[in-house]
């Protein structure tokens, strides 16, 4: 299943529509929900925020994987941002030096089973895949 | 859906996806709390990093004033991504029952 989706906020409702589907239609496990849509989310969240001199739209495709679901988001005419790379937060730090930057993408790389990266022709694509609990 | 309403006296209500889509709306509501309060998050479905940096932001805010965010009927769900988030460490949490 895949989908493109504008650059905008607005459309997260839609993923999650596309994500409710596919769910549906592979019979995966609720329990799997939390951390696909989270990882979603986040990494659109990402190109939308910071690929501005962009106005194509997202491509995001679900497949089943062996052991759960795979997800990519491609993102077209962008310079490479490999979200991998992303500064670690410190977690541990007290409240008055917690910022809430950077907590995205440190949340995709504590929760998916497996992520990666490629950047070809200006075309950025990111790849996770969440395992059946 | 995404809804965030007063129930009775500090507490406060947060039903539905706390998204980027929904974190304006979130973080307008809780500008306007002043002193400690208490966030029932029984019918709060999911949250992403921009409704945690609502309830980061909110609760420094009010600590500053000696005063805070309680967290309270947080699903397992919700609770592993505090967790991951070091949330734990920063707020008081009380998980749901059964």
């Amino acid at each position: 299943m895949e989908q493109k989706f504008k650059r905008n906020f607005d459309e997260i409702k839609n993923i999650v529509a596309m994500t409710e589907a596919f769910f549906r239609q592979e019979g995966l496990p609720a329990g799997l929900r939390t951390v696909v849509d989270l990882a979603t989310e986040e990494l659109f969240v990402n190109m939308v925020t910071y690929n501005t001199e962009s106005n194509e739209d997202i491509l995001i495709r679900m497949m089943p994987h062996e052991h759960g679901i795979e997800v990519s988001l491609t993102d077209y005419n962008v310079d490479r941002f490999d979200p991998t790379n992303a500064a670690a937060v410190d977690v541990d730090a007290p409240l008055e030096e917690r910022t809430p930057g950077g907590l995205g993408l440190y949340l995709v790389m504590k929760m998916v089973d497996s992520i990666h990266y490629e950047y070809r022709n200006r075309k950025s694509k990111i790849t996770f895949i969440v395992d059946r609990e | 859906m995404f809804e965030i309403e007063f129930t009775a006296g500090d507490h406060i209500a947060v039903a539905g996806r706390l998204d980027a889509a929904q974190a304006v709306k979130a973080q307008e509501f809780l500008d306007r709390v002043d002193g400690q309060c208490v966030l029932d998050l029984a019918e709060l479905e999911y949250i992403s990093s921009a409704g945690l940096g609502v309830l980061l932001k909110t609760h420094k805010r009010l600590m500053g004033s000696g005063s805070g965010i309680k967290l309270v009927n947080v699903n397992h769900h919700i609770h592993d991504i505090f967790r991951y988030s070091g949330f734990d460490k920063l707020f008081e949490i009380v998980p749901a029952t059964g």
